[in-house]
């Protein structure tokens, strides 16, 4: 396990990724309850969170890729596979203990105004799976570093707005409504909502199968790529 | 022991034949060589040879087994310096070597005394807990150098570690380099600075355009291209009975007198320089000896009509 346990080393040693993890989901806390979705924003808005953490998360493995480190990976006697796993591991791990720390901090903070705390910590934990998932094979698709990482600042942005994670799907044009059901934000803006009209718990199961079958195509995609 | 045998690999990158059918062999304890211009092929090779890159065709046997069959367990025991530097550059250089000393199954005190061993031998032991990134390029090279020998490996394959550094790092390097091989360590090494082979590297085996065109000891490949050596003595007395003399060894083909300076061509690889000044000696002081040898160099043009990308970027 030791690609796994040299992740925590690697991310946390940059001040910037230690800094957003704890600055995004600090200020999503003191977000105003709205009007759509009923509940305090910061609980709709967090899932952006989760993509643009996730995609810090696995620029690790861009990284070892873009600085050829991946080389010497493949000589060693540890399989592509191993790497990426124990990479996807240790980053699943940061973000379900932030998600974590997140729902307990919104319970204390938010009481009775917030909805299941356990509902909206299974949907994000799924979603840090679809995201991370994404992120992979968004960097598998490019040679440079740079390139990959500033262009899915705005590809997060846009998705989140289209997906629905901002205003309702119902909002936009009618047709957009289909297609942007291919985007995994518009399950996880509709599994959140879902929540905040304090809904059965079984709707949740369809967008969470969804974001599932989303993560496991990402990383199939992602993994493809080795070097170069 | 044959360390490793290569026998035929052929290995295509579309139209373009990166390998053809290239033969070769290392045995144990022996450092060889490996010369080439740009693009002939090396950093290919030793990729096909450590499961980077599969071959089209032809066979490898690593420590007498099978490349492809028994991968892993040959993987274990080599150490790859790659021609790119590869080291983690968020990891200060303790920690890449741990990174590495774990992937190889190194752990607890064993693995510190490694860290510790190998940062020492790299001359990097003041430099333990900074990142590569505080380091000078030499530096860097030599942190390179290090994670492919925090586990010991019995083959250490080396592509091109010198490149583009400093004269002291460059030194430091190659005395590890003589070190390890004292211990040991078998070396496969790669590099287009001449002299480095030469003061190195008993074989030489030299690539062009995917094939071997050279395989011998430095002396073997230059007395293939050379057949004369010259000597110019500058003697206190000549006589003509020394000359007589000298005309009598084997292997020299002419030896004339201009003024005080003796002129001798002997066969190239016949070793007469020694005989020569003995006899020279015995018939008073010698002031100057001058020996023109061809070098790898002049070998190495010879054979592929270039000249090594060093001499050209200079
Ligand atoms: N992945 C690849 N795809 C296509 N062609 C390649 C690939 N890798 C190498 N080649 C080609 O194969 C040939 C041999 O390249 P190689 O890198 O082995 O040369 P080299 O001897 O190591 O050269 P250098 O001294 O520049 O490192 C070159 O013509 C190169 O363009
Ligand atoms: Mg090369």
């Amino acid at each position: 396990m030791t690609v796994f346990m040299f992740v925590f080393k690697r991310f946390f040693r940059k001040k910037a990724n230690s800094l957003s993890l704890l600055f995004f989901p600090l200020a999503a806390l003191f977000l105003p309850t709205g009007e759509w979705p009923p509940m305090p924003l910061g609980f709709q808005y967090y899932s952006i969170i989760i993509l643009f953490l996730a995609s810090r998360l696995a620029g690790i493995i861009m990284e070892d890729r873009a600085n050829r480190t991946l080389l010497r990976l493949s000589v060693a006697p540890i399989s592509h596979l191993q790497y990426l796993w124990q990479n996807m591991l240790a980053y699943s791990v940061i973000l379900t203990g932030l998600n974590l720390v997140f729902v307990i901090a919104g319970a204390v903070f938010h009481g009775s105004s917030m909805p299941s705390p356990v509902q909206l910590f299974i949907i994000y934990t799924v979603f840090s799976m679809t995201s991370l998932g994404f992120s992979l094979a968004w960097y598998s698709l490019f040679r440079n570093t740079e390139a990959a990482y500033n262009i899915l600042g705005g590809v997060i942005i846009l998705m989140a707005m289209l997906g629905g994670v901002m205003w309702p799907v119902e909002n936009m044009p009618d047709a957009l409504q289909r297609p942007v059901m291919l985007l995994p934000t518009y399950w996880v803006a509709e599994a959140t909502t879902l929540v905040s009209f304090r809904e059965p718990a079984v709707d949740l199961i369809i967008p969470m199968i969804v974001l599932l079958l989303f993560c496991f195509a990402f990383l199939l995609l992602g993994s493809r790529r080795k070097l170069s | 022991m044959t360390v490793i045998h290569v026998e035929n690999i052929v290995k295509r990158y579309g139209n373009h034949i990166a390998l053809d059918h290239v033969d070769f062999a290392i045995n144990e304890g022996e450092i060889l060589g490996l010369l080439g211009p740009n693009g002939a092929g090396k950093t290919t090779l030793i990729h096909a040879l450590t499961g980077i890159i599969r071959f089209d065709s032809g066979r490898i046997h690593v420590f007498e087994k099978n490349l492809v069959q028994h991968l892993v367990d040959i993987k274990s025991q080599i150490g790859l310096v790659t021609q790119e530097i590869t080291i983690f550059h968020d990891l200060t250089a303790k920690e890449n070597l741990q990174f590495f000393g774990r992937i190889y199954g190194l752990r607890g005190a064993t693995l510190k005394e490694r860290v510790e061993a190998t940062l020492a031998l790299v001359g990097l032991a003041g430099h333990a807990s900074k990142l590569p990134s505080k380091f000078s390029g030499g530096m860097q090279r030599r942190l390179n150098i290090a994670c492919a020998l925090v586990h010991q490996p019995r083959l250490l394959i080396m592509d091109e570690p010198t490149v583009g550094i400093d004269a002291q790092s460059r030194n430091y390097i190659l005395d590890t380099i003589r070190k390890l091989n004292k211990q040991g360590t078998t070396i496969l090494y790669t590099t287009h600075y001449i002299e480095e082979v030469q003061s190195l590297a008993k074989r030489v085996v030299i690539m062009d355009e995917g094939h071997i065109i050279a395989d011998g000891t430095v002396e073997e490949l230059v007395s293939k291209i050379h057949h004369e050596e010259k000597i110019k003595l500058e003697i206190e007395d000549p006589s003509e009975t020394m000359l007589k003399k000298l005309r009598r060894i084997e292997g020299i083909k002419q030896v004339g007198l201009i003024g005080k300076e003796v002129h001798i061509i002997s066969q190239a690889g016949a070793g007469n320089l020694d005989r020569v000044l003995a006899i020279a000696r015995e018939f008073g002081k010698i002031y100057s000896v001058e020996a023109e040898k061809p070098s790898l160099e002049d070998v190495f043009l010879t054979l592929t009509g270039k000249r090594l990308r060093d001499a050209e970027e200079e």
